[in-house]
């Protein structure tokens, strides 16, 4: 039955080209596809974990979810104390997060305001380099606020100009006061820089009465790579039931989550892609059946069984999507590797992403063998399937009729 | 070996076009005869063949294969028979266009798995009892008429089956070669015992015949 397939393919060679290429090149877009848009996400989220993310951040429970003052950590000098005793992590700060209302002049803007700890942040996030203008806090900088672009830029605010803060102490009451625009960052993510704003601690927590308190402590640990290992230590060692300690890879499921809704339009386009070659696939295959539905007859009645009918159909099918992927799958899969090591530059495209989060031009392709292994996968089940209606139009003949078919 | 009892089958039953094709017919067919079913055009022939062969059900009465009755076996249980006792031979179309004329004739004995040896051997002696020898490496458009039906006639006793059902299998053919085929036949049913029903109008084929069905608007007579 496979040697009669194989001639069957080399016989009926239009249906069997048409089938080939199709497949091929089914299989190479959706690998580079796939590899595509997950190397982009993969960068954004590498992107966004240096530029502000830590490694580990400590919370304590509810913060993330409600908020609000009664969830601030409460006694960050004890917690400070036992992770200076953890091997592998290299560096950690407590921050102050609160939300305010910033106003200059008419111009007013909602902003999350965050006590910092300036000296440790240099490490620890990319707030200092991503000094436009100014100059960046210092633990002594009393009054001075770091403004993210689109925050000044709303504000209509220049360096020096005096910024006033309206909001809420960590004691729930009123607080306010006036700050001087000392400095202007813009680190490319978008949400970030249109909304953030920075002030040393020293200061701040005067205002908020926030000392020894924090909204949450960043971590950043020596290896990225054993981040879990680290992460399970200090559960160990602060062993509370009130607080909770997370990697990045939980921090970023909010973002994680809305690039899977952001690309689901691709995949949408993608899948039109696909059911467009399917039915290609099919009808190319159906037109080949029928036109050997008098063969299929005499076949059946000769005393071929449906079931060889079906392995027939299924040998041809397999023959011509096993060749096709396995010419198709190095080739797409040495693009994706050669892409994922020299990322592909285009100019500007930083600009036109930084609504994502994408804050470079290199458009990095991920290379994962697993990824590349279900795409093909995918499209070779698809293929499978598309012999599925040409078998059931043969098998509504009857053999003694279709033997005669004309 | 083969018996009809009281066989009925209708087509369009019960609408106004109804056609009586089969009318209680009642046959007996003995192992290693050539039996040759004659008649007018539309008296029913192919039916009655399409009846015994398995492809086509019927409506009322038995069919017995070896005493067993297989008129009420499932449409598997039936393509085995049609694949381990029967050949087939039809008006034409009968080649598989892929395959060339050896693995033609040796394409049923694969399917019930003979040796490799076996089909060889087999396929050159049928052949040359058919003289399509010279013919094996070629594939069927490439061949005549004649030739085709051969290796039809060939592909069918390949297998050594208990009967062989051919439907007209000379009406494209001229009467030279239509003599050469049936000439072969009665030689492979002489030779290896094979049942040969065999349904045609044309007259020649009767002096070469054991047994003469004559039959009229579906009834035997
Ligand atoms: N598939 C079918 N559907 C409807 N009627 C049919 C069908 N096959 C045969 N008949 C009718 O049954 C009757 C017998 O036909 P059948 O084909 O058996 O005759 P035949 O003896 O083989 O004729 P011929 O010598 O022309 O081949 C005819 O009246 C024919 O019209
Ligand atoms: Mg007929």
């Amino acid at each position: 039955m496979f040697s009669l397939a194989l001639k069957n393919i080399l016989f009926y060679k239009g249906r069997s080209i048409t089938t080939f290429i199709l497949t091929f090149i089914s299989t190479v877009f959706l690998v580079l596809y796939v590899s595509m848009t997950d190397g982009s996400h993969d960068s954004m989220l590498k992107n966004s974990l240096k530029i502000y993310g830590g490694a580990i951040e400590i919370y304590h429970k509810d913060y993330r979810d409600i908020g609000g003052n009664e969830y601030l950590i409460q006694d960050v000098k004890s917690i400070e104390s036992k992770l200076s005793k953890i091997d592998g992590i290299k560096l950690f700060s407590s921050r102050y997060e609160t939300y305010g209302l910033l106003s200059f002049k008419d111009n007013s803007t909602a902003s999350m305001v965050v006590g910092i700890n300036p000296t440790k942040e240099i490490e620890l996030s990319q707030l200092k380099s991503a000094l436009q203008s100014g100059e960046y806090l210092k633990e002594s900088s009393q009054n001075c606020i770091y403004l993210g672009s689109g925050v000044a830029s709303k504000l209509k605010v220049k360096l020096g100009d005096e910024v006033s803060f309206i909001g809420g102490a960590s004691d729930n009451s009123f607080s306010a006061d006036i700050f001087v625009a000392c400095g202007i960052f813009k680190t490319g993510l978008f949400e970030f820089d249109s909304s953030a704003t920075f002030i040393s601690r020293v200061y701040f927590d005067e205002l908020m009465l926030s000392k020894n308190k924090a909204s949450y402590i960043t971590i950043k640990v020596e290896d990225l790579d054993e981040v879990d290992e680290v992460n399970n230590e200090i559960i160990k060692v602060l062993d509370s039931e009130n607080l909770e300690s997370l990697t990045w890879k939980t921090l970023m499921k909010t973002m994680v989550e809305a690039m899977e809704v952001d690309s689901i339009f691709g995949y949408i386009s993608l899948s039109l892609f696909l059911i467009v070659i399917f039915f290609v696939i099919m009808i190319y295959g159906f037109i080949n059946v029928s036109s050997r539905i008098k063969e299929f007859g005499v076949l059946r009645c000769i005393g071929l069984s449906k079931r060889a009918v079906f392995s027939l159909l299924l040998y041809e099918i397999f023959i011509l999507s096993s060749l096709a992927i396995i010419l198709a799958t190095p080739i797409a899969g040495y693009i994706c590797y050669y892409y994922s090591i020299n990322p592909i530059v285009i100019e500007g495209i930083a600009q036109m992403y930084q609504d994502y989060g994408l804050v470079s031009d290199e458009l990095p392709f991920s290379f994962d063998i697993f990824t590349i292994f279900w795409n093909i996968c995918l499209i070779f089940i698809l293929n499978l399937l598309s012999v599925v209606y040409p078998f059931f139009y043969i098998n509504s003949f009857k053999p003694i009729e279709a033997s005669r078919h004309v | 070996m083969i018996k009809l009892a009281s066989v009925n089958k209708y087509f369009y039953k019960g609408e106004a076009r109804e056609v009586h094709a089969l009318r209680d017919i009642d046959l007996n067919i003995k192992a290693g005869e050539f039996t040759l079913f004659s008649g007018e055009s539309g008296c029913g022939k192919t039916t009655l063949l399409n009846a015994i062969g398995l492809l086509d059900s019927i409506d009322s009465g038995k069919i017995y294969l070896e005493s067993e009755e297989v008129s009420t076996l499932s449409d598997d249980e039936k393509t085995k028979l049609r694949l381990t006792q029967m050949g087939f031979v039809f008006q034409a179309y009968n080649l598989v266009p892929v395959l060339n004329v050896e693995e033609n004739i040796g394409f049923i004995m694969r399917l019930r798995g003979f040796s490799d040896s076996e089909i060889k051997q087999r396929v050159l002696e049928v052949a040359s009892i058919l003289e399509i020898d010279n013919l094996l490496k070629s594939l069927p458009h490439a061949i005549s008429g004649g030739e085709e039906q051969r290796v039809a006639v060939a592909r069918a006793v390949a297998s050594k089956p208990k009967i062989i059902l051919a439907d007209e299998p000379t009406a494209n053919l001229d009467s030279l070669n239509s003599q050469k085929l049936i000439d072969m036949m009665r030689e492979l049913n002489e030779k290896e015992g094979i049942s040969i029903l065999f349904a045609s109008h044309d007259e020649m084929v009767k002096k070469s015949v054991s047994r003469i069905i004559y039959m009229s608007d579906g009834a035997l007579v």
